[in-house]
């Protein structure tokens, strides 16, 4: 979301001695938050009426009332994810409405080219790590895998809260497809996001942009070089580009 | 000597055979004979005997020797003061009920003599309940073996069925018109269900208990999840199995598992394919039929629309004919999202280790 107006807020910043970069904006560090939350209690919500024959399960919903109350838990948060989705996409259809939207999120055949060559890099077959812009196939693979996980767990479990409504349109065998979609996505997104999102974010680098907003002129340097010279038109050092 | 010793011998054998002989005839004579019996039939063969109680009702004591013909009782050589034990001689005492009823619920406390268990399970089912509550009508022993002409109950096995319809005929008739009454009636069916089966035989319990219902898919599973003798029908015997992972069979679990007492709404067997007017789906008039199956999917759901059976997987395995949406669903969870996810994984791991790697060689 490069506008004007940001550029001229990441000028102001290259004055600052402590030098970083504005990466993310208050109202995309907001939906972060809201997705973590919503998504926790989703899931915590969830597992329990998934493996309900397990005694775990049935520890936690030792009553017919706790698991009334478990799915309207699960519905209330779900009702804020929805909000969320909503917001994101409107946001981002206003944006387009207004030629703002960014392209930076949208995979290209770079990023293609991009992981091809890390994982040559990472097989040992290449000494160059690939550079890259704003956001790496690694984040954009993050975003679009949660993207059309939520899209996949928003779609089924409305259908599995209202499958009344969704029949009167459409074919009845949309629903035990629904369940089955909404049980294993679930599971897939949480396996996702514990291996892939928290290695890249916690493990291999503590990054916490997306909840400071920042990113400081070092990490850019090494990780998002072609931004980096986007932004200051300085030329990242050939070893930092990854030259390694 | 050699004469006097053969004639001693023969002697002895002779005592021998002929004590064998009259303890045969004694023997034999105690099963026959049923001395009382006889005696009380001099009196009670005669068909005009009957006796009035104070209400006006009477009661016939006749007892001919053709209804003790068929008793196993009397087969067995056991007399009619094993039952009657307040009769001893003639004449009798003098017995004071106030009608009939009376004098059968006062007479079957003398089953228990040689029946306790049965008799004490027969205490804890729903019939004693009735007569505990009032119901007089409510079956004792008796009343469904008989008094005179006790025979064995389950020969022939329709016996069973006939004894129930004396009280619940309107049952009866369903049962009769159902796959599995037909098939005992019409065909003297062995395996199929009568009565008893489902609801046991001396502890019958209210079907109507919540209990009960938990315990439906169970009861049904008894047969049906028994793959041999399904297989001699042509039926498939994992419906039960398919059915524990539908959203009705694992609601009923948890209910079985945790709360086999709180009333649960999620559709047993019975629910949808009925009680004792089951029918196989293919009949046209069973509720499970394509036909049928909405107005049997309302009785729960009752929005529901004309696309609403197809949420139904039948009791059927995941096929591409049957259940398309589902069939891509779990293709889909079964290769592409694992597919993924491995390749996610693995290169997490290949990146692990290159930093490791990496941070050996800067140490070095």
């Amino acid at each position: 979301m490069s506008n004007a107006k940001q550029s001229n807020e990441l000028i102001e910043q290259l004055a600052t001695t402590e030098r970083s970069f504005i990466r993310f904006t208050l109202g995309q560090r907001w939906e972060h938050v809201i997705v973590i939350i919503s998504f926790t209690i989703l899931l915590f919500t969830g597992l329990p009426q998934k493996y309900r024959t397990t005694t775990w399960s049935q520890t936690i919903l030792s009553t017919p009332e706790r698991v009334e109350m478990i799915r309207q838990i699960h519905h209330i948060a779900a009702v804020v994810l929805i909000a969320e989705v909503i917001y994101h996409l409107g946001f981002a259809l206003y944006l387009l409405f207004k030629r703002k939207l960014s392209g930076e999120m949208f995979p290209t055949w770079q990023d293609f080219k991009d992981a091809w060559q890390m994982i040559k890099y990472l097989l040992f077959l290449s000494k160059r790590k690939p550079a890259f812009g704003k956001y790496n196939f690694e984040q954009k693979f993050t975003y679009w895998f949660i993207f059309f996980g939520i899209g996949i767990m928003v779609i089924t479990g409305l259908i599995l809260w209202f499958p009344i409504f969704f029949t009167q349109f459409l074919p009845g065998g949309i629903i035990p497809a629904a369940k089955l979609a909404h049980s294993s996505e679930a599971i897939v997104a949480v396996i996702f996001i514990i291996t892939w999102h928290v290695y890249h974010n916690h493990l291999e680098r503590q990054n916490l942009s997306i909840f400071t907003g920042r990113l400081n002129e070092k990490e850019y340097r090494k990780f998002h070089p072609l931004e980096y010279q986007r932004i200051t038109g300085e030329k990242p050092e050939p070893n930092e580009a990854g030259g390694r | 000597m050699a004469a006097h010793n053969q004639f001693r011998t023969f002697l002895i054998f002779l005592i021998g055979f002929l004590i064998l002989i009259i303890s045969y005839l004694m023997t034999n004579s105690a099963v026959q004979a049923q001395e009382t019996e006889g005696y009380c039939l001099s009196c009670h063969n005669n068909p005009d005997l009957k006796m009035t109680f104070p209400n006006g009702e009477t009661l016939s004591l006749n007892v001919s020797p053709e209804m003790l013909q068929h008793s196993i009782h009397s087969q067995q050589g056991i007399e009619c003061e094993a039952c009657h034990t307040n009769i001893k001689s003639y004449p009798h005492p003098q017995i004071d009920y106030q009608n009939p009823r009376e004098l059968s619920l006062a007479y079957y406390a003398s089953c228990k003599k040689c029946h306790s268990i049965n008799y004490d399970k027969a205490h804890d089912s729903i019939h004693a309940k009735a007569l505990e509550a009032g119901n007089l009508n409510a079956p004792v022993c008796t009343d469904c073996h008989g008094a005179h002409d006790v025979r064995s109950p389950n020969k022939p096995r329709t016996t069973i069925s006939e004894t129930c319809r004396k009280c619940h005929s309107k049952i009866y008739d369903e049962y009769k018109s159902s796959i599995h009454g037909n098939a005992l009636i019409n065909e003297e069916n062995e395996d199929v269900p009568v009565c008893t089966n489902c609801h046991g035989v001396h502890n019958i319990q209210d079907p109507r208990t919540a209990q009960f219902r938990i315990e439906t898919p169970e009861l049904c599973a008894g047969c049906h999840a028994d793959q041999e003798l399904m297989s001699k029908y042509g039926l498939p015997s994992d419906v039960y199995n398919i059915y524990k992972l539908s959203w009705h069979g694992m609601d009923v679990a948890v209910y079985k598992a945790k709360w086999p007492t709180i009333w649960h709404e999620s559709a047993v067997c019975t629910d949808c394919h009925g009680v004792h007017n089951i029918l196989p789906a293919d009949n046209p008039a069973s509720s499970v039929n394509p036909k049928n199956l909405l107005s049997t999917c309302q009785k729960c759901h009752p929005d529901a629309g004309p696309n609403w059976t197809g949420a139904w997987t039948g009791h059927q395995k995941i096929s591409l004919e049957r259940t398309p949406y589902l069939f891509y669903t779990d293709l889909f969870y079964s290769y592409f999202a694992p597919a993924v996810l491995w390749m996610s994984v693995i290169y997490v791991i290949l990146q692990i280790i290159h930093a490791t790697v990496d941070r050996f060689r800067r140490n070095m």
